[in-house]
């Protein structure tokens, strides 16, 4: 009997560790870099397309990356700097970068970036774990209050534990946006995502795709994601 | 000398008539002795007016000298002389003057008021007066209810009422009926001789110029002659 | 005797001193007038600004600090503690506590921006700042049910009973977002606030927000004159006050307005009123020309003379003013009975009656006015008649 007991617990503990570590290794397909550049093609759909743009990411971390706006035409020179509880806009036509309030990050492309930066492992802790056909299902919460999305159910690959899916759930509970991790490509020499779509739950119909290349290793300094630095870009 | 009440010395006073300075007395000299009955005779034009005018300091005289009642009031300006005038002088005048809103007894007890007479001594001499110029009757009475000499007997007792020392009087009886101005001058010479007030009128009246007893006769602004009724 | 003159010679010309009577009478009928009429308004301007907006709001310390992004950063903690012992003032009526915040709102197919305010109900309703147009009221027991401005309404496609989600950033900076549903529409009489407004519960707010915290406690108190001694009594270092007066600069501006408007009708009366005593003065001089020769003559000094004109100026004042007060006050009692009704003024939809308010210090204030004004007139005048050269007066017609 006390055998039974110690090996299910062990199981358990067990699970708890593959939890972390099960994350962990699903995050490196995804932010598989600390200090890097990659492009990004973006694709908005309400029922048939009605945005498309590129642009440069440049990372650091977790908490820390400029956007560079490549195309199209009337965005290009744009810069967008996230860090982990500010973003800032810089136009060219403006003297200073601007601050974007954490309303407006609700809008347009900005909740987007919200998803698509979102690393796991440092913002969320695994509560519970459960089987699903050939998925590990993962009930994350987040560590701290300020974090975007209070918990997140991420459906990882049982045996690759390469991301599936990921639904994102406010404080009340409401499912605001679902992302699908839908294709992977050798970047850097490593196995990433490489097209990502995001589903708006609360407008359906409304979905956009990101389709990530040309990953790069790139030493930023720290100094380079300050609002002062923006305009240097 | 000194027992003339008004004294003038050489008194002269222009005024402007548009563009032309006209001398209305032009060097006068003249002494007034007290209780005097004097009139002031001339054609009109004369100055007789103005110089009446200058004696009963309502005007002020351009050269010379004046002297009322022992003081050199030549260079004292005509609003210092308001005290003057209230305490010694009287006015008659030819429209009579009175006050229109108040009643006879008003009018003239008007003057005793200006010098902060008391009630009671007020009041016994408006009576006093209105009695005398035979017009008590009529003391509630407004100017406009009066006849013209009623209106003068009413003037006249305001010019007594204070006891003045002179009395000055311009055509007191030019706007009355020959009967009336009759009576009015009797009323005026009866005063004269009861209380020894001076007179002194300025007319062409010539009732009034013969009960005069010195008659003054004026030209051009100077004294023509001077003629006492006792030397007549 | 100068006081008798003075008075008789008032009635000497009766159809001249009726008319001189007349135009003070009518000018201060007309201050009077405009006066009460101007405080009327003030008055229901200042009322229902106050109706809306309290005549104190309490906020937590730091909240004026604009350097704040997040919502109730600064808000106020424990709203019960501080609503007891704010109430424990008899000067205090009641409070209500509020929230105010921004987000999205969307039907599914598009967003808008919306401006909520979170009341407590019943508190609310007293206040009779929103006028309901369609549905129901909110009630204190709604968790999430909401009540939108007609405009919003129309831009989302939604009647009483559908659903909206509105979104925001919380307090600690993360994102939420509930579904509400629709109470009732309402306007505000104000379209660009109808356009975005939304009225929700206080735990409709604090569970969007995840916050236990309220922005504001609103205070009514029982007299408005009373607004700054009770401000300087709940003063502390861990309120930050408001009064209505800070928060209402559309009263202030209609005030400025109305002031320097009824203010220069009032000069222009009272320019008409100087004029015309100064002129009914004048020729009553000029027709006693000869009266006062005599009266100098026979020894009255030039202060006397100044002065008995002076003194038929003010008695005219004296006898204007209290004719024009009494006929003034008359007059606006019998507009107030006969419920004359006006147009809606700007910004607003619905005419009222047509009140002037009569207060006792605006009425002696009228009053002094024109004895002033009557009196002032007669000044210069006098001066004149007391300067006059004798002989030429008593040589006048």
């Amino acid at each position: 009997m006390k055998r039974l007991i110690v090996l299910l617990l062990f199981a358990f503990t067990l699970r708890g560790e593959d939890a972390a570590s099960i994350l962990a290794r699903s995050d490196a397909y995804r932010n598989p870099l600390d200090s890097f550049a990659i492009d990004v093609e973006l694709t908005s759909y309400d029922g048939k397309e009605t945005e498309h743009s590129t642009f440069r990411v440049h990372g650091k971390g977790s908490d820390r990356s400029v956007v560079e706006f490549l195309a199209p035409a009337a965005e290009k020179g744009k810069f967008l700097l996230m860090l982990r509880d500010a973003m800032w806009i810089y136009l060219p036509s403006a003297s200073r970068p601007i601050r974007i309030s954490p309303l407006q990050r609700l809008m347009g492309q900005a909740s987007n970036g919200d998803v698509a930066r979102t690393n796991f492992t440092t913002d969320y802790t695994a509560s519970g774990m459960r089987e699903e056909a050939d998925l590990w299902v993962l009930d994350l919460i987040a560590r701290d209050p300020s974090i975007a999305y209070k918990k997140v159910q991420l459906r990882v690959d049982r045996k690759t534990h390469e991301p599936r899916s990921a639904d994102f759930y406010v404080a009340s509970g409401k499912l605001l946006k679902r992302a699908h991790y839908r294709e992977y490509t050798v970047m850097n020499g490593r196995r990433v995502v490489s097209f990502v779509e995001i589903e708006d739950l609360v407008r359906p119909g409304r979905r956009t795709t990101m389709r990530y290349t040309n990953l790069v290793a790139r030493q930023h300094p720290d100094s380079m994601f300050t609002r002062e630095a923006l305009a240097r870009w | 000398m000194h027992d003339a009440l008004v004294h003038l010395e050489a008194v002269a006073k222009s005024y402007r008539l548009g563009r032309v300075l006209v001398r209305a007395v032009d060097g006068v000299t003249l002494a007034i002795p007290r209780g005097e009955f004097m009139a002031l005779a001339g054609p009109s034009g004369s100055g007789k007016t103005t110089l009446l005018n200058l004696i009963g300091n309502i005007d002020k005289p351009d050269s010379g000298r004046l002297v009322f009642d022992a003081v050199d009031v030549t260079k004292v300006p005509l609003h210092k002389l308001a005290p003057l005038r209230r305490e010694s002088l009287g006015f008659v005048f030819q429209t009579f003057n009175l006050i229109p809103v108040l009643t006879a007894w008003e009018n003239v007890e008007y003057p005793l008021l200006l010098r902060g007479m008391p009630k009671r001594e007020r009041h016994e001499r408006v009576a006093l007066w209105l009695e005398q110029t035979g017009i008590a009757a009529q003391k509630k009475q407004r100017p406009d209810q009066l006849s013209g000499g009623q209106r003068q007997r009413v003037a006249i007792a305001r010019a007594m009422a204070g006891d003045p020392k002179l009395v000055i009087a311009d055509e007191p009886t030019a706007n009355l009926d020959s009967e009336t101005a009759g009576r009015v001058l009797d009323l005026l010479a009866e005063i004269n001789q009861n209380t020894g007030t001076t007179f002194v009128f300025s007319t062409h009246d010539l009732a009034l110029i013969g009960r005069a007893r010195t008659v003054v006769r004026i030209r051009d602004g100077r004294i023509d002659d001077v003629r006492s009724a006792a030397a007549a | 005797m100068l006081t008798r003159i003075a008075f008789r010679n008032i009635f000497r010309n009766r159809r001249r001193s009726a008319i001189t009577l007349a135009v003070i009478v009518f000018g201060a009928v007309g201050l009077i007038l405009f006066g009460g009429y101007k405080a009327t308004t003030f008055n229901g301007l200042r009322e229902s600004t106050i109706r809306r907006s309290g005549h104190l709001q309490l906020f937590g310390a730091g909240h004026s600090d604009i350097a704040s992004q997040k919502p109730l950063e600064h808000g106020i903690e424990s709203v019960e503690t501080l609503r007891r012992e704010v109430e424990r003032d008899p000067r205090v009526r009641t409070t209500a506590a509020q929230i105010t915040l921004m987000g999205l709102v969307s039907n599914g197919d598009k967003s808008e921006t919306f401006l909520a305010t979170a009341v407590e109900p019943e508190k609310d309703r007293a206040m009779q700042a929103t006028r309901l147009e369609s549905g129901s009221d909110l009630q204190s027991s709604d968790q999430d049910a909401v009540l939108l401005g007609r405009g919003l309404a129309a831009s989302m496609n939604v009647k009483p009973g559908d659903y909206l989600t509105l979104m925001t950033t919380t307090s600690a900076g993360s994102l939420n977002a509930i579904d509400v549903r629709i109470a009732g529409t309402f306007a505000t009489g104000v379209r660009e606030l109808d356009d975005r407004a939304v009225r929700m519960t206080l735990p409709a707010a604090q569970e969007l927000l995840q916050s236990t915290k309220v922005e504001k406690l609103l205070v009514f108190l029982h007299e408005t004159s009373r607004t700054e001694e009770v401000r300087s009594a709940l003063a502390g270092p861990n309120v930050e006050i408001r009064s209505w007066s800070e928060l209402a600069s559309f009263y202030h501006q209609v005030v400025l307005l109305y002031n320097g408007i009824f203010g220069f009708l009032g000069l222009l009366v009272c320019g008409v009123v100087v004029f015309s005593v100064a002129n009914t003065i004048m020729m009553s001089i000029l027709e006693r020309t000869r009266e006062v020769g005599t009266l100098v003559a026979i020894g009255t000094s030039r202060m006397r003379v100044w002065r008995m004109f002076f003194l038929e100026g003010l008695l005219t004042g004296v006898i204007g003013g209290v004719l024009g007060v009494v006929a003034g006050a008359l007059i606006a009692l019998l507009i107030n009975r006969s419920n004359v009704m006006l147009p809606p003024p700007p910004g607003f939809t619905v005419g009222y009656p047509l009140h002037i308010l009569l207060e006792s210090r605006a009425l002696v204030l009228v009053f002094a006015i024109s004895l002033t004004t009557a009196t002032a007139s007669a000044i210069l005048p006098a001066l004149r008649a007391s300067r006059m050269r004798i002989v030429d007066a008593l040589g006048h017609i």
